[in-house]
């Protein structure tokens, strides 16, 4: 193969590159990229925000779970509505999330077996939130939960609390 | 171009002009141009033909099989009650035994992303497009290797408990030693698995733990994600 | 040569304007006008002119990944066919299920259909991938379309995993509501990805919506691309593997 034959065509842009000096071409071109990047993180910024809905229809994180009186000493009543359990000990109210820490499926308080079960992966649970085997991470958390000025017991689903934290009434 | 390169492009091939891979230039091995191809058919009518009577098989089974068997609908969805045993799709389900022993972070995120990230390098790794047997060089080190991560593998499974992974792990494994060549003579059992590259063991190897968890969620787990026989009733 | 009716019609029809304006190709009866017949239709281009033989025996692939092309044509028209009688709001979804049994004339039908499929397509899908694993498939130069599998491998997946949703039975939610929760185990960046995928912080109306456009809108299209490439890289690369044990024999 002679020379000639060799490919000998350059990009046109490299042809007139004259050390150091960066081409009218490059130029452009990085201009065009870098707008092109910013127009596209600005793009993927808004789509992102329009992504997030600013309102949501999703029930309300506090409630009301009646008179003390209805919760007899030492146990687990489970609050259906609202995945919470409320437990009456000899020192007092506590409530405790019904939502297993591992992924979130809903447990099942097994008064037979005197444990907060979860069906999914198989978590168990004292009732008191604390974790007797299984996959999940953490312990159960605890609501907070206070007394309104009508008696009623007041459950906040978004403050968590120390576990020793208990309602006396 | 200003670079020397150690092979020239054949005639007429401008690269710039006609960008056509003819011929492959590996480490170690010279220029191979391919060689012969055997016969070649013309695609119309044969590849349409076959793909065709393929298309209707397949429709034929789909068809047959969606008369008799319905599609499986449970109640409306109910956000306050967990179905026990609650199992994603069967494809999920080694995932989701996965997560009955380790953690979501592990089991979730690492462990797939991992299988994902070692699917894709694999065209991308010289031992895997070489495919040389895994005993073929320094048989006595490599043994070592492969005694320390399976010793390795074994401790963290069973740390965890793992027993679903840990006994397909045991299995491929005990092959893998088996297939460890004799110093004296050779042996006719092991000539298939002596001869398997180390890609070949670990892809043998992650689909037969694949396998397992999926069988095993599929069919072998009950209520609270507790161990029960295919054939005993439970739930009820 | 054509002496059945059959065949004396399809020339007559072969004959006419219209048809020739359509294939521009005389009977493909030569190797020239067959050659056309790929090149010159735009649907079969994506295929070479011709095929090595041993890539076209059975053991080559057993068709898996052309059962997992099908399957993908028999999932997009019975989808489409579904649609027309879903609307993803609930609790309107589970009502069109119910309705798709009991009262849409072969409603029932076009949905085991359509699950079957699905299911059938996974499977087809990761046997097609181990298939090619273990013929060397993955080999340079197919390195790259075997990564254009990994992708499409996962599309499959995400594909199946949105349209598990929208039935939005028992079944549905708690899958959804697990698998969402792996998300937001992942480091710092889970908890929103999984509102931002679920549109909310529970699996809700928003997160049913969601999964419908991705299911029905954004994964299919983004199939079809990668199918597209995946179909074409094959012709491009030089066609299918035959591993060396394979050429030797004949």
């Amino acid at each position: 193969m002679s020379e000639a034959d060799k490919p000998t065509v350059k990009p046109e842009g490299e042809a007139k590159d004259s050390g150091g000096e960066i081409s009218r071409r490059d130029f452009f071109n990085e201009v065009a990229i870098a707008a092109l990047g910013v127009a596209g993180l600005g793009a993927a910024t808004v789509t992102y925000r329009y992504l997030s809905p600013n309102v949501l229809f999703e029930p309300p994180t506090t409630f009301r779970a009646g008179n003390p009186d209805l919760y007899p000493v030492n146990s687990v009543t489970y609050i259906t509505d609202q995945q919470v359990y409320i437990v009456r000990t000899g020192a007092g109210f506590y409530a405790v999330s019904a939502i297993c820490t591992h992924l979130g499926c809903i447990t099942q308080w097994k008064p037979e077996a005197n444990q907060i079960q979860c069906p999914c992966h198989g978590s168990k649970f004292r009732e008191d939130g604390t974790k007797i085997e299984g996959p999940a991470p953490r312990p159960l958390p605890h609501f907070s939960i206070t007394l309104t000025p009508d008696g009623d017991l007041l459950v906040d689903k978004l403050e968590t609390i120390k576990p020793d934290k208990v309602l006396k009434v | 171009m200003s670079e020397k390169t150690d092979y020239e492009a054949g005639l007429g091939s401008n690269a710039l002009k006609n960008p056509q891979r003819i011929v492959f230039i590996t480490k170690k091995t010279s220029a191979k141009v391919k060689g012969d191809v055997g016969k070649q058919l013309m695609s119309y009518p044969h590849v349409i033909l076959r793909e065709a009577i393929a298309f209707q098989l397949l429709v034929i089974a789909m068809v047959l099989v969606a008369l008799l068997w319905d599609a499986p609908l449970e109640q409306l969805a109910n956000p306050l009650l967990t179905p026990n045993p609650a199992k994603a799709p069967w494809y999920f389900l080694g995932l989701q035994e996965l997560l009955h022993y380790f953690p979501p972070l592990v089991a979730g995120i690492i462990i797939p992303t991992l299988v994902v990230v070692g699917l894709i390098v694999i065209p991308y790794f010289n031992v895997n497009i070489q495919g040389k047997p895994l005993w073929a060089t320094n048989p006595a080190g490599r043994l070592r290797v492969v005694i320390a991560t399976l010793a390795a593998l074994v401790i963290v499974l069973s740390v965890f408990r793992a027993w679903t992974v840990l006994v397909p792990t045991f299995v491929i494994g005990g092959l893998l030693l088996f297939s460890y060549p004799a110093p004296s003579g050779d042996r006719n059992s092991g000539q298939f698995l002596g001869s398997r590259p180390i890609s070949w063991w670990v892809m043998t190897w992650f689909i037969v733990v694949a396998l397992t968890l999926t069988l095993v969620g599929t069919f072998f787990r009950g209520p609270g994600w507790s161990w029960v026989w295919p054939w005993s009733s439970h739930g009820a | 040569m054509s002496t059945t009716p059959f065949n004396q019609t399809l020339d007559r029809l072969r004959d006419t304007r219209f048809w020739k304006s359509i294939f521009r190709r005389g009977p493909a009866r030569t190797n020239r006008t067959r050659s056309l017949a790929i090149f010159g239709n735009i649907f079969l281009h994506i295929l070479p002119v011709k095929v090595r033989e041993k890539s076209l025996r059975a053991r080559a692939t057993y068709y898996l990944g052309s059962f997992s092309f099908f399957l993908f044509v028999v999932l997009s028209i019975t989808g489409a066919l579904l649609m027309l009688y879903y609307h993803p709001a609930t609790p309107q979804a589970y009502r069109d299920m119910k309705d798709l049994r009991f009262v849409v004339s072969n409603g029932v039908f076009l949905r085991n259909l359509h699950r079957l499929a699905a299911q059938a397509m996974v499977l087809a899908v990761f046997w097609h991938m181990f298939h090619v694993f273990y013929r060397g498939g993955y080999r340079p130069p197919h390195e790259f379309n075997w990564v254009v599998g990994v992708v499409l491998l996962l599309l499959t997946l995400f594909l199946s995993y949105t349209g598990y949703l929208l039935p939005w039975d028992q079944l549905a939610f708690w899958a959804i509501t697990v698998g969402t929760n792996i998300i937001s185990a992942m480091p710092v960046l889970g908890k929103q990805v999984r509102f931002q995928l679920l549109g909310g912080n529970l699996v809700g109306e928003n997160a049913l919506l969601r999964f419908y456009v991705l299911h029905c809108v954004v994964l299919p299209l983004l199939a079809v691309v990668f199918i597209a490439v995946h179909f074409w890289r094959i012709q491009k690369d030089g066609g299918l593997t035959v591993p060396e044990d394979d050429e030797r024999k004949n």
